[in-house]
């Protein structure tokens, strides 16, 4: 082959291939949208953005979906670098992270506050999107707790519906004494690594890792303390099933091994999946703490969507949340119905879906009581480093488990966190 | 006797560290084949055997994923950057070993120590750079960084000192220009060398995550590991899709590297001594 003509016509096709990558630009009035999850997340603001185009035709949704860890990953990188070309129009944040973005980045997100009226949300997770007077972000889905119980289970070992509702965590573990007795069941399933009990007992007493002003609240927080002693309760009662991880968690009640189940709402589909169980669980308000402040609502994870302030096409952004996720009651029927989400908008509770009786659930309303719940979920300050202090727990919860005194584990606990965060 | 004994012994040990090691590193794989094969719900109770999900796990994974369109990003970066950092970097190998000048060592180990920097250092600068160029969200963004590879280079030059220079001579006298020397000695004498570096560098696109993530922004310019990585991050993830599209993700470096193997042979069969 004669190179003379063979080198530029390399050279050539290497340059059409290069070309041939440059993307299309995006059209004008196109809502860029970076969430995770293609089943939940995007899947519902996919029918979110079909109503608004249907009421503004000029107006499209591109949804990108990402893998949560990537999301932030991209996130921190595009407001890092100042490339705001490189950043969405509107991005999906765990409420955990929340303030750590809102804080890290100020001026990147736009607020809200003018144009949404905020008091039809459940108040915490307002709460938790506010800086300085500002509320930035629409609120989104909730993952307000039930304590979810066998009834099969429960009456054999004598108890009714009724003795579960407005419990305390110590009659909790006599009751689970008792199915443990008469079944042979474990009360419950749980992970020694997941502090997420510790996040759903604290946060129903009002209290979290920080106070108000985002310091450090260990030592002296009284709602920490008596969770991480009712965890060692139920350790040394040992009416629990220990799980490996998360999947191996959720196995413990898909299987039938426990009598209950106590996390977020968002659990309800993995519960429904198992259809020959179906008629044999009924859902209750969690157990509450003997302190002061204590409640029987609480929360566990949950995310919001945020606006981004370099956007250009920020109004049409603001316009398309505000007209769905704070006025559409319709739409939430929609992604409960589909999806299983329960949005943080109280006023869906109006609505067809949140009204109807569930078959599995023995024809309980289950869903009016997560809204009252919903209400109720006690305001806490997040702030901004919760993945860090959740790291000190979880390191922690062993010596917890050995015997090492509560005061000491504390101890431990704020000194990891304030190394941490420093 | 005793002699037989011990050695029976040191078989049984050798056999049993063997296996062992070839079961921690079949397992995975195992499992991932099995995971295709059954619901998701199966999965996670923890069924070791074949399931008959297969086929509505295959389903899943192309109504939910534009398989066409991900595997196309993925075939195209990774040839790509392979053919571009095979010519720049075997060049550059090449050049360190047989041109000398003043400063070239010190510049060669300049050239090294990039290898000591993180990525993840990089990242930002690199992205910045990407945004002034008006790159970001294409293929070629992704391609760029990696062209340069200091590795690649290392190793050409390594092997290059095995290049033996009475060939580059006997070149010259015969008349060649040094781009011919390059182009018609050393690339076929060294196909053993670049059937190695393919299968390298052709993984490492492949399997890039980091960077694809960071500069690809739109659902049509993403790749096959960005894809699964969104895929195993839901809320409930459908682990038997997962391990679908980790199986087919697996297949082209699979067979580039059984491809490529035996031209790896043929190469050093033929290779000058």
């Amino acid at each position: 082959m004669d190179m003379r003509t063979y080198l530029p016509r390399f050279a050539a096709i290497v340059l059409a291939g290069a070309s041939l990558m440059a993307v299309t630009a995006a059209q004008a009035k196109e809502i860029t949208v970076w969430c995770w999850d293609p089943n939940f997340n995007v899947a519902i603001m996919k029918e979110a953005g079909a109503r608004y185009t249907k009421a503004h035709p000029d107006v499209t949704f591109n949804i990108v979906d990402f893998a949560k860890a990537d999301v932030e990953q991209k996130l921190q990188t595009g407001l890092s670098s100042g490339t705001a070309d490189a950043l969405p129009d509107i991005v999906l944040i765990e409420d955990y992270g929340a303030q750590k973005y809102l804080q890290s980045f100020p001026g990147a997100f736009a607020p809200l506050s003018g144009t949404v009226d905020y008091s039809g949300f459940a108040p915490y997770k307002v709460e938790l999107m506010t800086l300085d007077g500002q509320v930035y972000g629409m609120p989104f889905d909730s993952g307000v707790t039930g304590l979810y119980y066998r009834k099969d289970y429960l009456e054999q070992a004598g108890f009714k519906p009724e003795d579960m509702q407005g419990i305390t965590w110590d009659r909790f573990i006599e009751i689970g004494q008792q199915v443990e007795a008469k079944t042979g069941k474990k009360m419950m399933g749980l992970d020694p690594t997941d502090a997420g009990l510790v996040r759903i007992i604290m946060q129903s007493a009002g209290q979290w890792y920080f106070d108000k002003d985002g310091k450090a609240n260990i030592t002296g927080n009284a709602a920490l303390k008596a969770a991480l002693e009712t965890i060692n309760k139920i350790m040394s009662a040992n009416i629990y099933k220990p799980a490996a991880g998360w999947s191996d968690w959720v196995g413990t009640f898909t299987s039938g091994d426990v009598a209950t189940v106590i996390t977020g709402v968002w659990i309800t589909g993995t519960v429904k999946a198992q259809p020959d169980q179906s008629g044999k669980w009924g859902v209750a308000p969690i157990p509450a703490l003997s302190i002061d402040g204590a409640t029987h609502a609480s929360n566990l994870g949950g995310s919001s969507w945020y606006v981004l302030e370099s956007s250009a096409e920020k109004a049409e952004a603001i316009d398309f949340l505000n007209a769905v996720y704070a006025k559409d009651v319709d739409f939430y029927q929609t992604i409960l119905t589909d999806r299983g989400a329960v949005g943080s908008l109280l006023a869906a509770r109006s609505g067809a879906a949140y009204g109807e009786a569930d078959a599995f659930f023995g024809g309980e309303k289950v869903w009016q009581n997560f809204s009252d719940w919903l209400a109720k979920v006690p305001s806490v300050n997040y702030g901004v480093f919760t993945n860090e202090a959740d790291t000190a727990v979880t390191a922690q919860l062993p010596a917890l488990t050995q015997g090492t005194p509560v005061d000491e584990v504390l101890k431990a606990i704020d000194a990891e966190v304030s190394a941490q965060i420093q | 006797m005793n002699n037989g004994t011990t050695r029976i012994a040191g078989t049984i040990v050798t056999y049993g560290f063997v296996g062992l090691m070839a079961f921690l590193s079949i397992f995975p794989f195992l499992w991932m084949l099995l995971g295709a094969t059954n619901s998701s719900i199966d999965i996670i109770k923890g069924r070791m055997m074949p399931g008959s999900a297969l086929a509505t796990n295959i389903a899943t994974f192309f109504t939910q994923v534009n398989a066409p369109l991900v595997f196309w990003n993925s075939a195209k970066i990774a040839i790509l950057a392979t053919v571009l950092t095979l010519a720049v970097s075997s060049l550059a190998g090449y050049g360190f070993e047989v041109f000398r000048s003043r400063h070239r060592d010190r510049i060669y180990s300049a050239l090294l120590l990039t290898m000591m920097i993180p990525f993840a250092a990089l990242m930002i600068p690199l992205f910045i750079m990407m945004g002034k160029a008006g790159l970001i969200n294409t293929h070629f963004a992704v391609v760029l960084p990696t062209i340069g590879s200091a590795f690649v280079v290392f190793y050409f030059r390594q092997t290059t000192k095995a290049f033996p220079s009475e060939l580059r001579d006997a070149a010259k006298v015969d008349g060649l220009k040094e781009w011919q020397i390059f182009l018609y000695i050393y690339v076929p004498v060294m196909r053993s060398t670049y059937a190695a570096a393919f299968i390298i560098v052709f993984m490492t696109a492949w399997n890039n995550y980091l960077w694809p993530l960071i500069v690809l922004q739109s659902n049509e310019t993403k790749t096959i590991t960005l894809v699964i990585s969104s895929l195993a991050s839901a809320y409930y993830p459908d682990y038997g899709v997962v391990m679908v599209g980790t199986i087919l993700a697996t297949l082209p470096t699979l067979a580039v590297f059984f491809f490529m193997q035996r031209q790896f042979v043929q190469g050093m069969l033929g290779s000058v001594k």
